[in-house]
């Protein structure tokens, strides 16, 4: 039991898939302009990698190596499509805000560098603990990284004006500065790991 | 015997004051342009270049103490980039704009690559994208020339790009300075001055600014008009920053090529570049991105164009 | 068909809008295997040759199979597929004919399956070359080339940032900066800069 709450930890610090292993950054710039649309992300990106963790740990003996790709990507895509539907019958503005960005999981490189990485080498229950884990530190990574660009670039915190008269830089809302952002934000974690040790 | 080997990356600054004396010249070469912009533009200018260039030391002393480096701010570097981004600011910006421009610019310009003579990009220039990105409304808003209040006049870059250009602007008063701009590009007389002196003192070499303003004259003649080689090419020439860039900008030691070689083409690159954005595209004027993007590619023309050590193939 | 498209398919994918520092596609291979030249050209060269087959065969797959049947709405997960056979096609023979190469490039070789930039191109071509359902005249060709172009953008943009991550190797960056930090400040300054191609009109 231990092992498996590592394996939930490792997700958020040590291995976390924006700030560590540097993947699913399309969607991070995209989506990570307000803290809402970051939370939203996560959860659904969190629902497919947990799901598609447990499935392909499942059947991964029985799918031949030479085919795997292309299996993962059938897993992935039926758990994407099922998180689509749900988010347009039961979360229609989320689904409006985060438009493409919901099909796009099925290439956020996230589910199918987990998949590949971890649950076609692991047990059920280490896959599992690893999918959530994994879309915990991503989920937390979005919300950070939207946290300071809504702050900076549009001068809101969840869609409320916080200083009147604060002059956003618009720079910080558009990709370039969320590469900015996520560079300084890397940096600062490194810095508290050294000082840490 | 001491064996330790000091690694480190070209060019090869050893004698602090060398660089400190070079620094100080290149300020001294550009004052001319700065006593224009003053005149032209009235002392709105002169409080923006003064709180850019205080900022941009205020900034180096304070990310340098922090890092507990060595603290260089008298080599002059720190003062020289708030000075050029100074220069490519309109002068009747709101304070802060030359306050946080300067402090990206040293802080993600320079001293996050190690500090001076390890940049990749020109700092000044850093800045100068970032302000532009982020507050475009104050970036391009510039003052009537010879009036110095806060009346607005377009510049003539700009007028262009809408097809709004219907009085002939004199060559002479692009020369001399007499259209709205930032502060130190319009006086394209007091660049030239400063110019010819950085070349007698062998400070700079005449590569990087005959190849740049030559490849933007030409591309401006052959494709600058809707008939192929009627382009206005001395109005190209005289608009914009082309000689600020050209001699004061791209001409920066650690952001742009070694060889001679290295240079024409670095020179070429950034001359095409600028008569591109600048006929085809969104903006009025692309000599600050031009730049940018060669000093991107510097890294890898140094590497084709490196002089071959005596003795290997 | 014109011979002024094809130069233009070839400066908008190459420089102007660049699939790395204007789009933003493909971005978590660019950071992480961006540090040397040599993986920098040969995961180009991987990512050039599942571009252009990839171009060609959801063209066919979106002519043929998608549209006679109405079937449109099944464009991303085919294309998916598509792609993620060809990427097993080219993880096999790299581990065949360069076993350290393969070590090497980790995880990031399956991941050109879910290469934003991979599947953006495919999604272009069917967007710009098929108006309402038809192809336009020398759809195939365009949306062909327009794979190559995209893939020869990439590589630029990877031959850019390799050659500057080896020359601030020897720097004196921040230890907490250096290898992904300073990286995306780097790439955060290149697009900054390749923003001055916005708003291009031919």
């Amino acid at each position: 039991m231990k092992n498996l709450i590592q394996e939930f930890f490792k997700g958020i610090v040590k291995e976390n898939p924006t700030f560590v292993l540097a993947l699913g950054l399309c969607p991070t710039l995209a989506v990570s302009i307000s803290i809402s649309n970051a939370i939203g992300m996560g959860c659904a990106a969190t629902f497919v990698i947990l799901f598609s963790n447990i499935i392909i740990a499942s059947i991964k003996d029985f799918i031949p190596d030479k085919i795997r790709i292309p299996c993962y990507i059938v897993v992935i895509a039926t758990f994407v499509t099922i998180t689509e539907l749900v988010m347009k019958a039961y979360f229609p503005p989320l689904n409006r805000a985060l438009g493409i960005y919901v099909p796009l999981i099925v290439v956020n490189c996230i589910v199918l560098g987990r998949a590949e990485a971890f649950a076609s080498k692991n047990s059920v229950m280490a896959s599992l603990f690893d999918g959530v884990g994994m879309g915990a530190g991503f989920t937390l990574a979005l919300t950070l990284i939207s946290a300071i660009r809504e702050f900076l670039g549009a001068g809101k915190l969840c869609g409320l004006t916080v200083i009147p008269g604060f002059e956003p830089a618009l720079i910080i809302g558009m990709p370039s500065g969320a590469l900015l952002v996520i560079g300084l934000l890397l940096g600062f974690f490194n810095l508290l790991k050294e000082k840490a040790k | 015997m001491d064996n330790t080997l000091n690694i480190s990356a070209s060019p090869h600054l050893h004698a602090r004051e060398s660089t400190g004396r070079t620094m100080w010249l290149v300020t001294a070469a550009l004052l001319p342009a700065g006593i224009a912009g003053v005149c032209i533009f009235g002392p709105a200018a002169l409080k923006t270049i003064l709180i850019a260039v205080l900022s941009a030391v205020a900034a180096e002393w304070a990310i340098q103490a922090a890092m507990k480096k060595k603290v260089t701010i008298c080599d002059g570097s720190a003062a020289l980039t708030g000075l050029l981004l100074a220069y490519n600011l309109p002068a009747h910006c709101p304070f802060w704009i030359p306050v946080t421009g300067s402090f990206i610019a040293i802080a993600i310009g320079k001293q996050i690559f190690g500090g001076l003579g390890q940049n990749i990009f020109n700092p000044a220039l850093v800045g100068r994208v970032f302000l532009m990105a982020s507050w475009p409304q104050y970036m391009t808003t510039f003052s009537r020339a010879l009036s110095y209040d806060a009346v607005t006049q377009a510049t003539p870059l700009a007028l262009l790009k809408e097809n709004k250009l219907f009085d002939h602007i004199s060559y002479l008063g692009l020369f001399m300075g007499n259209r709205g701009g930032c502060i130190g590009e319009v006086c394209v007389a007091a660049l030239v001055i400063g110019g010819i002196f950085l070349l007698l003192r062998k400070i700079i070499t005449w590569h990087i600014p005959v190849s740049y303003i030559v490849t933007t004259g030409l591309f401006c003649w052959a494709f600058g008009a809707n008939t192929p080689f009627a382009g206005d090419w001395m109005f190209h020439l005289l608009s914009g920053g082309l000689f600020l860039g050209a001699i004061f900008m791209a001409t920066d030691y650690v952001s742009s090529p070694l060889t001679g070689r290295g240079q024409l083409i670095f020179g070429a690159g950034c001359g095409l570049l600028t008569a591109i954005i600048r006929i085809w595209g969104g903006y009025p004027e692309g000599v600050s991105y031009a730049i940018l993007i060669m000093n991107a590619a510097a890294p890898l023309i140094d590497r084709y164009t490196k002089n071959r050590i005596y003795g290997t193939k | 068909m014109n011979a002024t498209q094809f130069l233009v398919i070839f400066i908008s994918n190459v420089f102007i809008y660049n699939v790395i520092l204007s789009r933003f596609l493909g971005l978590c291979s660019f950071i992480a295997i961006s540090k040397q030249t040599k993986p920098a050209l040969a995961m180009s060269l991987a990512v050039v040759f599942v571009t252009t087959m990839s171009s060609i065969i959801t063209w066919l797959i979106y002519r043929f199979l998608l549209i006679p049947f109405n079937m449109t709405y099944l464009r991303t997960i085919s294309f998916i597929l598509v792609i993620a056979a060809f990427v097993q096609l080219v993880e096999m023979i790299i581990r065949k004919i360069a076993p350290p190469l393969y070590c090497f490039f980790g995880i990031y070789l399956p991941l050109i399956t879910v290469n934003c930039a991979v599947l953006g191109v495919a999604v272009l071509n069917s967007d710009m070359y098929f108006g309402a359902e038809t192809p336009i005249l020398a759809s195939f060709v365009y949306s062909a080339f327009q794979g190559i172009c995209v893939g020869l953008g990439y590589t630029l943009a990877m031959l850019l940032m390799s050659a500057i991550r080896e020359r601030i190797e020897t720097c004196d960056i921040p230890k907490a900066m250096k290898d992904f930090p300073i990286g995306f400040i780097i790439a955060s300054i290149m697009s900054m800069a390749f923003m001055g191609f916005n708003g291009f009109r031919f």
